[in-house]
């Protein structure tokens, strides 16, 4: 592939900057997703062979993944130690908080179990902001419109309308908890909310909170867990099965202490789980701009035990990662920029799409410069120029009142973000497909609700800017309020992981391996290994 | 490559990486087992590889997170956990409905703010190298929005609650105050009305608008 | 107590704050003689070759001479009563029991260095110390002996009784001055040294409880007599405090370089019955272990010295076979946890790690990789506090690593 040197790109960069042309293009947006968008163009969607869904097709990594055979046998629980709530909830971002808050709120015992420790997760990480529709120039049904066409009509209808109609309140039960959200002057009180338009909207109707609204919101999300006396948080613990009743429904989860290595059986009336995407998977080979738990723990398990799927051939590709320094590739740089009006600029000095398009339309814009040798090389790495010095011209003192993390990541990659552009490329950002739920965000299997970015069925085909922290609250809450109500209910007469033998038929009949494990619970590059650190390998049958 | 390799420990472990790697991505590059102190891998903003650095030929040890601290030569680096306070503070923030009682608030909640002794292991044990000190004593003063502007950065690593001598737990008074402030003041006027317009139902959404044929 | 000469621990003057019958019993002889001729004070002490008992044994001649030599109008001599260490606990009996013979040292030393200002800093926790030395001090005031005092370096002589932090770090030298002035017991940078501005800025001298409660005696029988009541080149008396898993545990007075066997076995008469002598933390316990190949070490500052160890406070915490290193130091790790201030985040972070690791490896879920850890934290902590705690605490982290890494080795959990 080639591509323009780095020295040759910035001087054209320089000879067009402030006016650059915008190439004109003929190809539809059908077209260029279909020749350059990831899902298409890497490794092809193959049919899952096994379980609920055998015959659906799914993103050939994440199948393989999915069908494999149980970390853990009868033989080592036998003995662990049981506890027992109302409610378990698995993961410990957004989804999973704003579910154990409303749990607990309800009068229900709640226990969260996340693999690394409370708030490490991508909620964190979320830098642009969180829709809702409250201008007066806006209105839910825009924002139900606007998402379920970004989604390419695949969403599940009921759920874009619930996430859209919950936008205002979600904000209101976030400023209850203290997040401070951006206003227009200085005027919190019957002040105006700052708003900013996503990609694909027709409304501004981002909410922020400076350039790390996910960090605000997840700091107030952590410490309002923290102190509520009905939630008991078990950290370093993540999940390695779930546990299954007589009829097949969830009874809570196997957890394993990595601080005292060995496992942990949570028995629950009800079963949340909250873990995430699968950005450290790497699909097609892409690096990603995920936290580093994002392994599709949840959705390995959820599947394993009967729980449907929905869009697993589907993945974000967010427009803007760093592609140079290669060590920091992946990382993000927030679409904020470009819904502030930075523009994307490749090694001939032009504009090629318009930045704020749907994210899949953006990134598959990216892809197609990169692919045809327009893209810009520097240092064996190779990407587009986001121009943030033409942000800047235009917007003096944006970097240090609005786009603070970004002036932060350009100081890690040691350039002048006021003189010269970022290099950057597509990063895997968001698994848009995951455990098909209601409205409550139950799935498919009794007993176990799936929220925020495990969930599918919300964001169709391609997620929205900024709908990622709305859904993650509003089904956290609504799964944590239903959930609650079966805090009177008996539990269930067995919690075991019986599932696994039929699972284990079902591979075996498909002629699928039974040495390949999962989940993974850390990336390769983890370097470790469950079977060993616990101490229960290796097994005879093998 | 390799040749331009840098030689460092890590948590006991001799890790040779190129010079542009974070300290996380030298752990894992030498194999090390990466299952605590590690994160958001580069953002800055989980605060969880909070580690202690000292550099070939110094006497300091520095406060550091490991996923923004490019390697060097002869480095020294451990991992520090995240803290937790045998008696955590405690408060409701729901039972705080008066904002003229937020000082009052703060005081209960907080009490040894009052007792800071301005020693500075605070602002030394701050890897983002926020002002945490001057954020404590605009709190006692009662310039809360100060003390709010001084800690919206804050990672919540909770070295500064580690490290204070009088067990002030710096970052959770700064998050209190940004709360406290956030809930009793924040009342945006567009979204009372959205939201009024939402709950008497004269605001719904209608699901037969778009058609489902996809694009 | 059979046939050793007992100076301080004398069953005589454990009288209490009682000062008439001190100096009926040949309490104040040592402070006239050091009246008599200030100059003649300084030679004696000098000759005596009495050193610091805190821990570090300075020479005290040697301390007081920096005194002497400034030529500021008020200076500061500090007695030094924080005693918080664990397994530490002779201070305190000195404090309670003979408080005049403190005082009468702390005198001795005000008029043979020409200072005004004596401040007795007493850990609060000792409760009995400080109120019998609040008693003492009001005797003192009203006696004629401290007028003439007072006449002999023609200064009038301030005498304060001063509560310290009761905290571990109250006991280092700048904080303890911190602590006098008001303030938190911070250790602050060294330069300036105490000896060059200390107490409010004045030069200031800070000697341990033992230590100046030698001075009456010394004053009063020659700095021959004192030499001759150690053993070989160690000389006086030193005060042991013998703990752990010995017989008899207690306070001991035995002369300067007994050895560490006749410590324990003589005088502690031996081990707990069917228990086998392990090893020994001295006076921190912040210093290298000592092990069954040490015995035979004299207990005196440059024996101890010569074997990578310390004599330290003189406390003698022993453990037997049956003890685990890895709790001991466990414990030990969180009260330098727990003690640590904070100013300085390395060290109390690196506290803080170097006992969750502790903790973690002696429940049994430790990992070969906590074992690295804990060498490297020890590697990287050295140095990097203001003060003497970090070191101390990595010293007994290293030291059994070092001598019982089999111990840790198998607290490790095994996995195959």
């Amino acid at each position: 592939m080639t591509a323009i040197p780095y020295a040759e790109a910035l001087d054209r960069y320089r000879a067009n900057a402030g006016g650059f042309p915008l190439r004109p293009d003929d190809a539809t947006i059908a077209e260029l997703i279909a020749a350059y968008h990831p899902d298409s163009t890497g490794g092809k969607a193959i049919p899952l062979k096994i379980g609920v869904n055998a015959g659906m097709l799914c993103q050939p990594q994440v199948a393989a993944l999915l069908q494999t055979n149980a970390l853990i046998e009868d033989v080592d629980i036998a003995g662990a130690e049981i506890l027992n709530t109302d409610i378990l909830v698995i993961g410990g971002g957004g989804a999973g908080a704003a579910a154990a808050l409303t749990a607990a709120g309800e009068g229900a015992r709640v226990i969260l179990a996340t693999k690394l420790l409370l708030g490490d997760s991508n909620t964190v990480m979320a830098e642009g902001g969180i829709q809702a529709a409250v201008g007066d120039d806006d209105s839910p049904q825009r924002h139900f419109e606007d998402t379920f066409k970004a989604g390419h009509r695949a969403a599940d209808k009921e759920l874009v309308a619930q996430l859209a109609l919950d936008g205002p309140d979600v904000i209101r039960w976030l400023i209850k908890l203290g997040m401070s959200f951006d206003v227009v002057g200085h005027r919190p009180f019957g002040g105006t909310l700052k708003r900013k338009t996503p990609g694909g909207a027709t409304a501004p109707r981002i909410l922020s909170y400076r350039d790390f609204t996910g960090l605000e919101m997840m700091r107030v999300l952590r410490e309002a867990v923290g102190l509520h006396r009905g939630i008991q948080v078990m950290d370093r613990s993540p999940a390695v099965e779930l546990l299954s009743d007589e009829r097949g429904g969830c009874a809570g989860a196997v957890v394993y202490s990595l601080e005292h290595h060995r496992f942990v059986l949570v028995r629950a009336r009800r079963t949340i789980l909250a873990t995430g995407g699968s950005g450290r998977l790497h699909l097609n080979g892409f690096p990603t701009s995920n936290h580093y738990g994002a392994t599709a723990d949840g959705l390995v398990l959820a599947y394993r035990m009967g729980a449907k799927l929905r869009e697993m051939d589907s993945f974000q590709y967010h427009p803007t990662g760093i592609a140079h320094p290669a060590h920091l590739a992946g990382g993000l740089v927030s679409e904020a920029a470009r819904s502030e009006g930075a523009k994307l600029v490749n090694g001939l000095g032009e504009r090629f799409i318009d930045e704020l398009k749907p994210r899949d339309v953006v990134a598959s814009a990216i892809l197609r410069e990169i692919q045809e040798g327009r893209g810009v090389s520097r240092d064996g790495q190779t990407g587009v120029f986001l121009d943030v010095p033409g942000l800047v011209a235009a917007k003096p003192g944006i970097l240090e009142t609005t786009l603070i993390s970004l002036a932060h990541l350009a100081k890690k990659c040691r350039i002048d973000p006021t003189a010269e552009p970022l290099l950057v490329t597509p990063t895997l950002h968001y698994q848009n497909g995951g455990v098909a739920i209601d409205t409550h965000g139950q799935s498919s299997v009794p007993g176990l609700f799936c929220v925020g970015e495990i969930s599918g069925g919300i964001h169709g085909r391609n997620r929205m800017m900024g709908n990622a922290l709305l859904d993650i609250i509003s089904f956290g809450r609504r799964a944590g309020a239903h959930a609650a109500e079966a805090r009177a209910e008996a539990y269930s007469s067995r919690a075991g992981i019986g599932h696994i033998h039929d699972w284990q038929r079902q591979l075996t009949l498909a002629d699928l391996p039974l040495d390949a494990r999962g989940p993974h619970v850390f990336p390769d590059y983890g370097n470790f290994d469950l079977v060993a650190d616990a101490g229960i390998g290796p097994r005879a049958a093998e | 490559m390799s040749d331009d390799n840098v030689s460092l420990v890590i948590d006991g472990r001799a890790v040779s990486a190129p010079p542009t790697a974070s300290i996380i991505q030298a752990f894992s590059l030498s194999g090390g087992a990466l299952v605590s102190n590690v994160g958001c891998m580069g953002q800055g903003v989980c605060g969880s590889c909070r580690c202690m650095v000292r550099r070939d030929g110094s006497r300091d040890v520095t406060m550091e997170l490991g996923c923004e601290t490019p390697v060097e030569a002869g480095m020294q680096v451990a991992f520090v956990s995240y803290f937790q306070p045998k008696r955590p503070h405690v408060y409701d923030l729901e039972a705080l409905t008066d904002s003229w009682q937020i000082l009052d608030a703060m005081d209960e909640t907080f009490p040894q703010a009052k007792s800071c002794r301005h020693c500075g292991g605070c602002d030394r044990a701050c890897p983002r190298g926020l002002d945490v000190q001057k954020g404590v004593e605009y709190a006692v003063l009662g310039d809360v929005q100060a003390a709010r502007e001084v800690f919206t950065e804050c990672i919540m690593c909770n070295l500064c609650t580690l490290a204070c001598p009088e067990r002030i737990r710096p970052n959770h008074l700064g998050l209190f105050i940004r709360r406290a402030l956030a809930a009793l003041t924040l009342r945006p006027q567009e979204l009372m009305r959205r939201l009024r317009q939402i709950e008497n139902g004269t605001l719904t959404v209608d699901t037969s608008t778009v058609d489902d044929t996809r694009s | 107590m059979t046939g050793i000469k007992q100076v301080l621990l004398d069953p005589a003057i454990q009288i209490g704050a009682d000062l008439t019958t001190w100096l009926s019993l040949g309490g104040g002889d040592g402070l006239k003689a050091a009246i008599a001729s200030p100059a003649g004070a300084l030679d004696t002490v000098r000759d005596s070759g009495l050193r610091g008992m805190g821990g570090a044994g300075f020479p005290t001649s040697r301390k007081w001479e920096m005194l002497i030599a400034s030529e500021a109008h008020d200076k500061a001599i500090v007695c030094n009563g924080n005693e918080d260490e664990p397994g530490t606990f002779k201070d305190r009996h000195l404090l309670e029991h003979t408080p005049h013979q403190v005082i009468e040292g702390g005198l001795i030393a005000a008029v043979a260095t020409g200072t005004n200002q004596l401040f007795f800093y007493i850990n609060p926790h000792h409760t009995k110390g400080l109120a019998a030395m609040r008693r003492a001090v009001e005797q003192w005031l009203v006696h004629d002996l401290l007028q003439a005092a007072q006449a002999a370096i023609g200064k009038s002589i301030k005498l304060a009784v001063v509560e310290s932090s009761g905290l571990y770090i109250g006991g280092e030298e700048t904080a303890v001055i911190s602590t006098i002035e008001g303030g938190f017991p911070f250790p602050r940078r060294k330069p300036p040294f105490p000896a060059q501005s200390g107490v409010f800025g004045a030069p200031t001298v800070i000697n341990n409880v033992e230590t100046l409660a030698n001075l009456p005696h010394i004053l009063a029988h020659g700095a021959a007599w004192h030499r001759a009541n150690g053993i070989g080149d160690a000389v006086g008396t030193k005060l042991y405090s013998l703990s752990g898993d010995v017989l008899r545990p207690g306070l001991y007075e035995l002369p300067m370089g007994s050895s560490l066997h006749d410590l324990v076995f003589v005088h502690g008469m031996g081990m707990l019955s069917g228990k086998e002598f392990k090893a020994v933390f001295t006076g921190g316990p912040s210093n290298t272990l000592l092990t069954k190949k040490d015995l035979d070490v004299a207990l005196d500052f440059d024996s101890v010295r010569a074997r990578n160890s310390r004599l330290g406070t003189g406390a003698m915490i022993v453990i037997s076979e049956g003890t685990s290193i890895v709790r001991k130091i466990s414990e030990y790790m969180d009260f330098f946890a727990n003690g640590s201030c904070g100013q300085c985040p390395p060290c109390k972070s690196g506290t803080y790690q170097l006992s969750r690791i502790l903790n973690r490896i002696d429940a049994g879920d430790g990992s070969d990789g906590d074992l690295a850890a804990l060498e490297n934290l020890c590697s990287i902590l050295p140095g990097c506090g203001r003060c003497a705690l970090i070191d101390g605490a990595v010293t007994v982290v290293e030291s059994s690593l070092s001598t019982f890494r089999n111990e840790y080795v198998s607290s490790i959990r095994r996995r195959d």
